[in-house]
């Protein structure tokens, strides 16, 4: 037999015409509420931080991160490592230029390097990962702003069941130009070669375009992607 | 997910908790300050006064609107007309960045004088996400500063209340329709008003033209979305620029302003697209515009530009 659930609602009676305030039955959102009721196993809690760099975009991280059922705070990038809980970081965008102001990504460096746990830079937290690690960050020779298509060139565990061309919504005046040793390039644009990437064997990615706002395909998606690494790693 | 009651709840618990004495509230008449009066109303009853303020920069019929509405709320609330003083201390102003930081300090004196007349020390704003994310601060540019976070003076003598910081144009949507509020809806509208859509100084004279031209767009949107012929946009108005351009009117020359028409569709307004109106609509918006002033505007555009790089007011 299937599994039933019984669910009781009580109406709202309007008080002068003494009808239902709320057609519950025809509802489609009631619907969803009896969906709700079958609740899956209690999961993992996961504790993902953004790291601000300054970014108009930083919030909306920290939002996604919330509405996919993570615990997750904003944190400042020159909070020190050791006061650092988290079972992934994400370091956000930022109006500091990759090579003109370094010292404003803060402690970002201490994070890739002793954090020891999945991390995902967007935008100028991609383009810093790059050239910290050794690889080159610089100009854009056609800075992208707004709707453009990306090209997923690599699955990977990111891009996990995506369509191989999606759009994604950008802002950069920089991009990575050269990735640093060990890093493979999983996704291209018209005129960002670099759109995203990955280290082969350490769980460090890095995204020139924003995932985490609205207008940007499957972005949802990515972030999801990004809690099964964290959460894999974690395990392991 | 977010979750409206379960916010409504903490939040009013937070209220009754923290904040002890009278307060006052900026109330506009839009979704953020309505929802924001609605749950700092629960907690405090008669101790909240909602203060609408009358700019001079408002749309056509808006005070008188927004006055019913709030009596509809249930709060108490007064409507203070200071245009005067606010057309004076823009005068000259072009900066748009100047604009919204003499109109943001504006508020918060009327804010003030008010709030000492009631006896309030709280000062409760609906201050939404992108109104600080935007207006920067710290390591994050400066966007454009809100009225309600960049146009803040620093010598603010009353304790700020910002209950919906952290939320967004969507998420106070949902709140709003949780508590049943009739403006959840409503399509947003910035604190500055039709100061901030007048490209150049804001004169008693500039603000009539954006003010008919807004409710032109206003109205043939609505209706074409009404007819089903589209899809109602996320936000929709009009701007007046200062570029002038040659037309012909009655066989005789004429050199008049420009209106740009812009209505974009947006989730929580940090990025936009530009919406895709059907072109008879904007053809009957710029026949009525520049028809029902042509002594003024000869020329109507329609803004095709998303957020980013574009923003979706122009100043």
């Amino acid at each position: 037999m299937a599994d039933q659930v019984d669910l009781y609602i009580e109406l709202v009676l309007d008080g002068t015409s003494g009808r239902p305030l709320y057609d519950w039955l025809s509802n489609r959102q009631s619907l969803h509420l009896a969906e709700d009721l079958y609740l899956p196993a209690v999961p993992l809690i996961m504790r993902i931080l953004v790291v601000d760099n300054g970014g108009q975009w930083t919030h909306r991280e920290w939002r996604v991160l919330r509405d996919l059922g993570v615990e997750s705070e904003i944190i400042a990038n020159t909070t020190p490592l050791e006061n650092i809980k988290a079972d992934g970081l994400v370091l956000s965008g930022g109006s500091p230029r990759v090579g003109l102001d370094q010292e404003k990504m803060g402690k970002c460096g201490d994070y890739i390097d002793k954090a020891g746990v999945p991390i995902l830079g967007i935008c100028a937290g991609h383009q810093f990962m790059a050239t910290h690690l050794g690889g080159k960050a610089g100009p854009s020779k056609i800075p992208e702003f707004g709707k453009m298509m990306v090209t997923i060139d690599s699955e990977d565990d990111l891009f996990k069941g995506l369509p191989e061309t999606l759009v994604a919504w950008e802002s950069h005046n920089d991009e990575v130009l050269e990735m640093p040793p060990d890093f493979v390039s999983l996704a291209h644009s018209d005129n960002c070669k670099i759109q995203a990437m990955k280290h082969t064997s350490k769980p460090l990615y890095g995204l020139q375009f924003h995932p985490e706002v609205e207008h940007t395909d499957n972005g949802y998606e990515m972030f999801q992607a990004f809690i099964d690494i964290c959460e894999a790693y974690k395990k392991a | 997910m977010f979750n409206a009651d379960k916010f409504i709840e903490e939040e009013t618990a937070r209220l009754e908790r923290e904040v002890k004495g009278k307060a006052i509230i900026g109330a506009s008449g839009g979704v953020d300050s309505t929802v924001c009066a609605a749950i700092v109303g629960k907690a405090l009853g008669e101790r909240l006064l909602a203060v609408y303020v009358d700019t001079g920069f408002m749309r056509k019929g808006e005070t008188a609107n927004v006055d019913k509405m709030l009596r509809r709320l249930g709060v108490n609330h007064i409507v203070v007309d200071a245009s005067d003083e606010y057309f004076t201390a823009l005068k000259g102003v072009i900066e748009p960045e100047t604009k919204r930081k003499i109109i943001g300090e504006k508020f918060i004196r009327v804010f003030e004088r008010e709030a000492k007349k009631f006896g309030a020390e709280y000062l409760v704003q609906g201050t939404i996400a992108p109104d600080w994310i935007e207006s920067g601060g710290g390591i994050r540019d400066t966007i454009k500063s809100h009225h309600n976070v960049g146009g803040l003076p620093k010598d603010l003598n009353l304790i700020l209340v910002e209950p919906l910081r952290d939320l967004y144009k969507d998420e106070v949507r949902k709140v709003a329709r949780a508590l049943k509020i009739e403006v959840a809806e409503k399509q947003p509208f910035p604190g500055p008003a039709l100061a901030i859509r007048i490209m150049g100084e804001p004169t008693r004279e500039s603000v009539e033209i954006v003010r008919e031209a807004c409710a032109i767009a206003e109205e043939e949107i609505e209706k074409a979305a009404a007819a089903g012929k589209m899809k109602l946009p996320w936000q929709y108005f009009a701007v007046l620029l200062p570029v002038r351009s040659v037309g012909v009117q009655g066989d005789i020359r004429a050199y008049g302003y420009t209106i740009a028409v812009r209505a974009v569709d947006s989730v929580d307004a940090m990025t936009a697209n530009y919406s895709k109106i059907p072109h008879d609509v904007l053809e009957q918006i710029s026949i009525r515009i520049t028809n029902k002033m042509k002594d003024k505007v000869n020329r109507v555009v329609y803004d095709v530009t998303n957020k980013p790089p574009s923003t979706i007011e122009w100043e």
